[in-house]
C-alpha cells in the first residue's frame, strides 16, 4: 500500500500542491493529467528521487520519506526507457540481481521467468541501440519486475511506442500486472490507456489531484470543471439550480435544462457529452425532457463525424454521423431542435 | 543563373585560398623543423641531455596526468551533479588558469610555496616545489586540471542523472551508482582526456619554467631544453627537441581524433 500525505513540492517548473493519495495493494493506478502538471514529480518522489518539501510518503505502512531510493524496493521505467546503454539486455535486467550477488542459478531461472512473461529471449545479447522502441520498453520493465519491487512506477510507459505497438502492449502490460500482482502506478495523458488497465484513475491538473475514481466515474462524474473538459465534456455551463414541482431544472442564462441531481439548490456546473445530444429537424415529443431550439453556427469534421456547433440561446456542440448530416441537410444558419436526456446531464 | 553559379563558385574559391594559405603556413613550419631534425635526431637522442630531457618529461607529464585525473574525475562529477550556493562561482575559478597566461600561473605558484607559510611548512616536511622535479609536476597539474576538468563536465553532462536514478531504484548506493553506470558511459570522455592533458603537460614551459626554473640535467623537460639550447645557439638539439614534441603531438592528437569520433562532448571543447 502506497499512501502519500499531504505531499508538496516546489520544483520551479514542476509544483505538488498537498497530494493525498491512498493506493491498494495490487492495485493499478492511472495518474492522468495534460503535459507539464507534475505528474512524474508525484513518481520521483515515491521513489525518492526527491524530498518533498512537505508531506511523508508510507510504503507498506513504513515512513520512507527520509529513505533513500535504493531502500525502498521500488522499480521504475522512464518513459524513454533509462536503459544503461554500455550493457546488453540480459546484463541490463540481471543489474540489481548480479548487485545483490544472487547465486547464478537463481539469476538464471529468474531471467527465464521475465524473459518469456515479457517475450524478449531472443534479444539477451543485444545492447539497447540496437533495439526498437517497444522492445527497450520490454526491457525496462523486465529490469524493474525482476527485482520483485514492492510497487511499480511507470513513467509514461506507451507515449514513444506507435499507435499499433502501444495497443498491443497496452494488454501485455495488464496481462503481465495481472501475472506479477504488484502495486502499479502508471502515468498518462491518454484516458484510453486509463479504461483499459486501471482499476482506479487519479486525475491530476496544475500539480493538483482533482479527482479519484474508478475510470467509469471519471468518465461519467467528473467533479471539477477541469476534468469534465479533459474527459471530452464540451458542454459546461455555469447555472441555478431550482426545483418547479418534481422537476428539477438548472437555468443557464436564458436556457432552463432540466437534471436529475440530489444537489441542494444554489450554484452549480453542468456537463453533458456531445454525442448525448440528438439534432431533429421538428419538436420531438419523448421520453428526453430537454428539447432546446437551436439555430446551426458551423460544421466541423472530426474524425468520422461532424461537430455541429449550436446556438440555443447557450452554444451547445453536439456530434453527428455524415449521414446524419446529407440526409437533414444540415448547413449553417438552419433551426433545428437540440434534444437530450435529463439523465445525460452531470450536475457538480 | 549563370552570375549565381559564378558567385557560389567565388565563393568557394575564397574559402580554397583561405584553407591553402593556413595550411600552407602551418604545414611549412612544422616540415622544415622536422626536416632539420630529423638530420640530427638520432645523434641527439643519443645524446645525454636529450635522453634526459625525455626521461623527465615522460616521467613528469605522466605523473601530473595521473593526479589530475584523481582530481579532475569528482571535481567535475560535483560540479555537474550536486547541487550547492556557489557552483558557479567556483566553476569559474576552476576555469581561470584556462585563461591566464601559464607565467602569471608560475608567479603565483612560486609565490605560494615560497612566500607564504603553508609553503614553508610544506617544505618543512620534505615537499620542495621551488627549482625542482616536483615543481614541474605542480606546474603542470596546475596547468592541465582545467581542461581535464572542462572536458570530463562536458562528458558527464551528456549522461542523464536518471540513468543514475534508476541504478539506484536498482539497489546501488551513490557510489555504486557512479562506478557502475557513469563512469563507464565517461570512459571515452575520459581517455580523451586523459590524451589531451597529458600533451598539454609535456609541452608545459611557461609555469613550469618560474616554478621549477630551468637547470640543465635537473628540471630540464623537452621544452626546457628546447629552450636552454636556443639560448646557446646550438640548433642541432634545438631541431631535436622540437621534433620530439612535434611528434608526442602528433600521437596524441591522432588518438584523440580517433577517440574524440566516438566522443562527441570531449572533442567539442577542444
Amino acid at each position: 500500500m502506497i499512501c502519500l500525505r499531504n505531499v508538496s513540492k516546489d520544483l520551479g517548473d514542476f509544483k505538488l500542491q498537498n497530494i493525498n493519495l491512498d493506493i491498494e495493494d495490487n492495485e493499478y493506478f492511472v495518474i492522468l493529467g495534460p503535459t507539464g502538471t507534475g505528474k512524474t514529480v508525484i513518481l520521483e518522489i515515491i521513489a525518492g528521487m526527491y524530498k518533498p518539501d512537505e508531506g511523508e510518503v508510507w510504503l507498506n505502512n513504513r515512513n520512507v520519506t527520509a529513505e533513500y531510493p535504493e531502500a525502498r524496493n521500488i522499480g521504475f521505467v522512464y518513459q524513454d526507457y533509462m536503459l544503461f546503454p554500455h550493457l546488453n539486455v540480459q546484463d541490463n535486467i540481471l543489474f540489481a540481481l548480479k548487485l545483490k550477488k544472487t547465486p547464478k542459478a537463481v539469476m538464471k531461472q529468474k531471467l527465464e521467468e521475465i524473459t518469456t512473461l515479457l517475450h524478449i529471449e531472443r534479444l539477451l545479447k543485444r545492447y539497447p541501440a540496437t533495439l526498437s522502441g517497444g522492445e527497450q520498453q520490454r526491457v525496462a520493465i523486465a529490469r524493474a519486475l525482476v527485482t520483485e519491487p514492492a510497487v511499480l512506477l511507470l513513467d509514461e510507459p506507451l507515449s514513444a511506442l506507435d499507435p499499433r505497438t502501444k495497443e498491443i502492449f497496452q494488454y501485455e502490460l495488464k496481462n503481465v500486472h495481472e501475472q506479477i500482482k504488484t502495486t502499479a502506478i502508471h502515468i498518462t495523458h491518454d484516458f484510453n490507456e486509463a479504461l483499459v488497465l486501471a482499476d482506479r484513475v487519479g486525475v491530476m491538473f496544475d500539480g493538483k489531484i482533482e479527482q479519484v475514481g474508478t475510470p467509469g466515474e471519471v468518465f461519467q462524474k467528473p467533479q471539477s470543471e477541469f476534468v469534465a473538459e479533459f474527459m471530452g465534456m464540451e458542454n459546461i455551463f455555469c447555472g441555478e439550480l431550482g426545483e418547479a414541482g418534481c422537476a428539477r431544472y438548472v437555468n443557464v442564462g436564458p436556457v432552463r435544462i432540466c437534471v436529475a441531481s440530489k444537489l441542494e439548490g444554489g450554484r452549480v456546473r453542468i456537463a453533458f457529452r456531445a454525442e448525448d445530444i440528438i439534432i431533429a429537424q421538428d419538436e420531438l415529443f419523448s421520453s428526453a425532457q430537454n428539447n432546446l431550439p437551436a439555430r446551426i453556427m458551423e460544421i466541423i469534421p472530426r474524425g468520422p463525424f461532424f461537430k455541429v456547433h449550436l446556438d440555443a440561446g447557450i452554444p451547445l456542440v453536439a456530434l453527428v454521423t455524415k449521414q446524419a448530416i446529407e440526409k437533414m441537410a444540415l448547413v449553417p444558419g438552419k433551426h433545428v431542435w437540440a434534444i437530450f436526456k435529463t439523465s445525460a446531464v452531470h450536475v457538480f | 543563373m549563370w552570375g549565381d553559379v559564378m558567385r557560389n563558385r567565388l565563393f568557394q574559391a575564397v574559402l580554397a585560398i583561405f584553407m591553402l594559405v593556413l595550411f600552407a603556413f602551418v604545414f611549412s613550419a612544422l616540415a622544415n623543423i622536422v626536416w632539420q631534425g630529423m638530420a640530427g635526431l638520432a645523434q641527439s637522442i643519443a645524446s645525454e641531455e636529450i635522453r634526459f630531457a625525455i626521461r623527465l618529461s615522460l616521467f613528469t607529464s605522466v605523473t601530473s596526468t595521473l593526479i589530475c585525473i584523481i582530481f579532475a574525475i569528482p571535481v567535475a562529477y560535483g560540479l555537474e551533479r550536486l547541487n550547492f550556493p556557489g557552483r558557479g562561482l567556483f566553476s569559474v575559478l576552476m576555469d581561470i588558469p584556462l585563461s591566464l597566461p601559464p607565467l602569471v600561473c608560475g608567479v603565483a605558484l612560486l609565490l605560494l610555496f615560497g612566500t607564504t607559510a603553508f609553503g614553508q611548512a610544506l617544505a618543512e616536511h620534505g615537499l620542495r616545489f621551488i627549482f625542482s622535479v616536483n615543481g614541474i609536476i605542480v606546474a603542470q597539474f596546475f596547468i592541465i586540471t582545467p581542461y581535464m576538468i572542462r572536458v570530463l563536465k562536458s562528458t558527464i553532462a551528456d549522461i542523464n542523472p536518471r540513468l543514475e536514478f534508476v541504478a539506484r531504484t536498482l539497489g546501488c548506493t551513490q557510489w555504486q551508482a557512479f562506478c557502475r553506470v557513469t563512469l563507464p558511459l565517461a570512459k571515452n570522455g575520459i581517455i580523451a582526456g586523459l590524451v589531451i592533458s597529458w600533451a598539454r603537460a609535456i609541452g608545459e614551459f611557461g609555469c613550469t619554467l618560474m616554478l621549477a626554473g630551468a637547470t640543465r640535467m635537473v628540471t630540464e623537460t623537452l621544452p626546457v631544453a628546447l629552450f636552454l639550447n636556443m639560448s646557446i645557439g646550438n640548433m642541432e638539439m634545438v631541431t631535436a627537441s622540437a621534433t620530439c614534441l612535434i611528434i608526442i603531438s602528433l600521437v596524441s592528437l591522432s588518438i584523440f581524433e580517433i577517440v574524440g569520433r566516438r566522443n562527441n562532448a570531449a572533442s567539442r571543447i577542444i
